[in-house]
């Protein structure tokens, strides 16, 4: 297992190169900077901020082809041209949405009911004297519940990814166990898991396990059923690490499972990653539904704000905490996206 | 909408004549029930139509019909059966009687499905009036318009026999345990607002996930109004107890109505009438039976 970092021996030195990986941009080639055999990982980060400059260095002449396989740019440049009539064309947009939601009959109504301002505020921070709680510090709860289940999935997914690639024949049935698993968590609706383990659970009377809160057993559910979406992730990135690897590093002297830690998974790891944190940017919105178990989080403090006040404001409120969420992870996943694109394509382009 | 205008000016001119319907509380409560905000404008002006069976038409969901919604499912004492039109149950009895008043057969009440968060939506209502046990506060009354109080409500305590807060229950007591309540109902406020438990109560959807819970030891207790605590206790949850009912905090239940309704004052003169009559009275007595042995704590 002496690998010597400098000579890379599994690594190709430029970026595309890929001589192991199956080549082109869908599959998985050792990227640049990875150097998967050498734990040390020498000179990764130099490569990277090679690749990125490649990539910069691409924009200019990409300019103002929109689509043209450059990538989700929202603002493709164009000169002065292109930047007036887009911000027209935006205007023309937003100034119709704005319009039917302004002047329609019911308009003054819709406003009052989902946007006044004052009912927002009032369901922002809460009060219980009143009969409804701060959605404001609700969304505490759904952040504390996602971060949980969050490591959990991560944890329990490879398991299950591992367990269904295996090929050992001793371990047939927990791969049969894990396919039934995947399967029938994909299948059934999380609302209804939410109910069976949050209602059925402190029905059996165990002595620790039927006397959760409610939030615990919510983490259990959304761990239980987005690992099986995530194990699936995780499998696909498995398979995205093409048979040679593995091969090359066996043939090194690797053992099984050393080549599985230090070549297979670091790649597939990072092949995985935006579909993952997709799966995480719709883990952060069903924390919501735990709130049927009674836990108050922001979207039952909202609803229990609107049901007092006749006021659905509070959901509003919800809407922006939960975006305020979201979309800083879903930017995050762009960026991820658009970096793992220009190191595949670095080299292609040129 | 001019019409609907013209036909609130009429229903403001009878409201005028009943403004003082609803104060006389009936249930014995004596609570600051009634003064229930009469929708629809306050000025008195001229008006053509009253609130006769025909001059009352142009301000129905349906000609010819009186469609009256409710959610799904209905309980008992409310209904019964869980089924709105057979005219059994205090809730259903009392929106045939209004009914009727007004003029329309049994067979002319329709019914609609109007789930409890739904119905205070804007945008027009899918019905006339709302009947489900809907309380009135200041606050709703912004949103919608109610009908003077039909039942003026207590709040009770349900727990399961055996239970500590079964026998200690003191206003300090009281805020030591873990309650729950169905989302959106006063009870839940009476619970937030009124016993100020340590710990938050645990928020449901549905009254029966409520039950549920109850028996899964979930929570220690619930607050719901007294009949239906009543008939939790005694009826759908076995081991259930009602502990005992809040004294009352002048809330009423009022049948909801779209936002100035015009209608609003024909059924405020209709349940005057009942009440005056003493129709409501014994429907209560018949449906609710009045639960005086019940006795009364300190939240």
């Amino acid at each position: 297992m002496s690998t010597d970092p400098g000579a890379a021996p599994l690594g190709p030195g430029g970026p595309g190169a890929a001589p192991l990986g199956p080549g082109g941009p869908g599959a998985a080639p050792l990227g640049p900077g990875a150097a998967p055999l050498g734990p040390g990982g020498l000179g990764g980060a130099g490569e990277s901020e090679l690749a990125f400059a490649a990539g910069l260095g691409l924009g200019p002449q990409m300019a103002g082809s929109f689509g043209s396989g450059r990538g989700p740019r929202l603002l493709s440049g164009g000169g002065r041209k292109a930047t007036i009539i887009s911000t027209i064309s935006t205007l023309v947009v937003l100034g119709g949405l704005a319009a039917v939601f302004w002047f329609a009959p019911g308009s003054a109504a819709f406003r009052h009911a989902f946007f006044s301002p004052s009912n927002m505020w009032q369901a922002f921070i809460g009060d219980p004297k009143k009969g409804y709680y701060s959605v404001g510090e609700a969304i505490w709860l759904n952040i504390r519940m996602f971060l949980s289940a969050e490591v959990l999935i991560l944890i329990l997914s490879l398991v299950i990814a591992l367990v269904r690639q295996s090929t050992g024949p001793v371990l047939f049935p927990l791969r049969v166990l894990a396919m039934i698993y995947v399967d029938f968590f994909r299948g059934v609706p999380l609302l209804l898991v939410v109910f069976a383990v949050g209602l059925g659970v402190p029905a059996l009377r165990l002595p620790v396990i039927s006397t959760q809160s409610s939030t615990i057993y919510g983490i259990a559910v959304l761990t239980l059923s987005y690992s099986a979406y995530v194990s699936e992730v995780y499998r696909a990135g498995l398979n995205s690490v093409h048979q040679s690897q593995l091969a090359a590093a066996r043939s090194l002297g690797l053992s099984q499972a050393t080549a599985l830690r230090y070549v297979v998974l670091p790649q597939a790891f990072r092949n995985i990653i935006p579909p993952l944190l997709n799966d995480f940017i719709s883990l952060q919105k069903d924390t919501a539904l735990v709130g049927v178990l009674g836990a108050i989080e922001a979207l039952q403090a909202a609803g229990i704000y609107a049901s007092s006040v006749f006021n659905y404001s509070s959901f509003t409120v919800a809407a922006i905490l939960f975006l305020v969420l979201t979309i800083p992870l879903a930017r995050f996943t762009d960026r991820l996206i658009e970096r793992d694109r220009r190191r595949r394509l670095a080299g292609a382009l040129r | 909408m001019m019409r609907r205008v013209a036909i609130c000016a009429a229903a403001a001119l009878a409201a005028a004549g009943l403004a003082a319907c609803g104060s006389s509380a009936a249930g014995g409560s004596g609570s600051p029930s009634s003064g229930g905000p009469s929708s629809g404008g306050s000025s008195a002006a001229a008006a053509k139509t009253s609130c006769t069976y025909s001059g009352i038409q142009g301000s129905l969901y349906q000609k010819g019909a009186l469609t009256v919604a409710t959610d799904k499912p209905v309980y008992s004492p409310w209904f019964e059966g869980n089924n709105p039109s057979n005219g059994k149950g205090y809730e259903s009895a009392v929106a045939y009687a209004v009914a009727k008043q007004l003029g329309f057969k049994a067979s002319q009440v329709h019914w609609a499905y109007e789930p409890f968060n739904d119905s205070y939506a804007p945008g027009p209502k899918k019905f006339d009036f709302d009947v489900n046990e809907i309380s009135f506060t200041p606050q709703r009354a912004e949103a919608v318009s109610f009908s003077n109080s039909y039942y003026d409500v207590q709040q009770a305590l349900v727990a399961l026999k055996g239970s500590p807060i079964t026998k200690s229950h003191s206003p300090a007591d009281l805020k030591k345990y873990v309650y729950g309540d169905q989302i959106g109902t006063t009870s839940l406020q009476f619970i937030t607002s009124q016993i100020q438990p340590g710990a938050r109560p645990k928020v449901y959807q549905t009254l029966n996930v409520v039950k549920e819970v109850l028996t899964t030891h979930q929570i220690d207790a619930f607050v719901m109004d007294t009949p239906t605590a009543q008939y939790i206790a005694g009826d759908q949850v076995p081991g259930a107890v009602m502990v005992a009912q809040f004294p009352s905090t002048g809330e009423h239940y009022g049948l909801l109505f779209d936002k100035g309704d015009p209608l609003v004052s024909c059924v405020n003169n209709a349940l005057a009438t009942l009440k005056a009559n003493g129709t409501l009275a014994a429907l209560q007595k018949k449906y609710l039976q009045i639960y005086l042995s019940v006795p009364t704590i300190q939240p």
